[in-house]
């Protein structure tokens, strides 16, 4: 049940999806890995638009290199916990919202701590290994994984629904070698603002997911191209899903 | 075949069928650092393609 500042905070997406929709969003549970250039514009986004409960996790401090895109932490936060930082911009842009944001690494020995009782994981980590661990983790407990990464004005996106389509395996068998990437704010807030959006519609059950389709987007050319990938039976993940 | 580079150049192939693995090795891409579509699907390196097919290779990114 929506409470009447609810009514009033939400009153453009009501129109759009009922109180019934509003609803559905505040019942939802997510897992955000990382407080970075797509965890800021994610988190953001998920916790203005009411979902119930946001639970973040970042290792890391804010560095003056990351103000470029890193929206979700400014001058004041330079030197404090990303986790910190991101609880209190959160609390103050939706207080509705219950935030709960973790200083942690995310590793093989914390991850099922990390994602326990979510209904969906958002990736906003910058590293393959750590992608892997949220597709397993998603994997195991059938619950779905929105993929996005970015590098400079490129940028993917995909929705993983366990047993249904492709895994994280499937599209990307093997972990491209590790490098820093040039990262844009613009590329983070395109690609951040399509995985939000697919979490919206698979909360509402409206709409079209990104099931088997691999989004690019180049920034340079201002294009978003769609591949189809399937699901692999030889995938050493899902395979035997 | 026609084959779209990572940079949106594009390069004439002979038709002839062999795996994407040799293709991308006569082009110098290191197969770890991108996915590659043949008609619009992602494929293995271990498919072959040839003939009239359209091949696309991407740069995997992987910051976030």
């Amino acid at each position: 049940m929506l409470s009447d500042a609810e009514r009033e905070r939400y009153s453009r997406q009501i129109r759009l999806f009922a109180e019934e929709g509003q609803e559905r969003l505040k019942k939802k549970i997510v897992f955000i890995a990382g407080a970075g250039g797509l965890g800021s514009v994610i988190s953001l986004y998920m916790a203005a638009s009411g979902f119930g409960r946001i639970r973040i996790a970042d290792c890391d401090s804010v560095d003056l290199s990351n103000l470029n895109r890193q929206i979700l932490h400014g001058s004041l936060d330079l030197g404090r916990s990303k986790a910190q930082s991101a609880l209190e911009t959160l609390s103050d842009i939706n207080p509705e919202g219950e935030i709960e944001a973790l200083q942690e690494k995310i590793s093989a020995e914390n991850i099922n701590a990390l994602v326990q009782g979510c209904d969906m994981i958002m990736d906003a980590m910058d590293n393959f290994p750590a992608r892997y661990l949220l597709n397993h983790a998603a994997l195991e407990r059938r619950i779905p994984l929105f993929h996005g990464a970015i590098s400079g004005f490129q940028g993917q996106a995909t929705t993983i629904l366990p047993g249904r389509t492709a895994c994280l395996r499937c599209i990307f068998p093997r972990a491209p070698p590790a490098q820093e990437s040039p990262a844009l704010g613009s590329t983070c807030g395109v690609i951040g603002s399509i995985q939000v959006n697919e979490a919206i519609k698979f909360a509402l059950g409206r709409g079209e997911l990104l099931k088997n389709r691999l989004l690019l987007w180049d920034g340079l050319s201002s294009t978003l191209e769609e591949v189809s990938c399937e699901k692999s039976m030889s995938c050493m993940e899902c395979g035997s899903i | 075949m026609q084959i779209y580079m990572p940079d949106g150049s594009r390069v004439e192939l002979a038709a002839k069928d062999r795996l994407i693995e040799e293709i991308l090795k006569e082009l110098k891409i290191n197969s770890e650092e991108v996915i590659v579509t043949l008609n619009g699907r992602i494929v293995a390196e271990e498919e072959t393609a040839g003939g009239s097919d359209e091949l696309k290779i991407f740069r995997i990114v992987h910051g976030g």
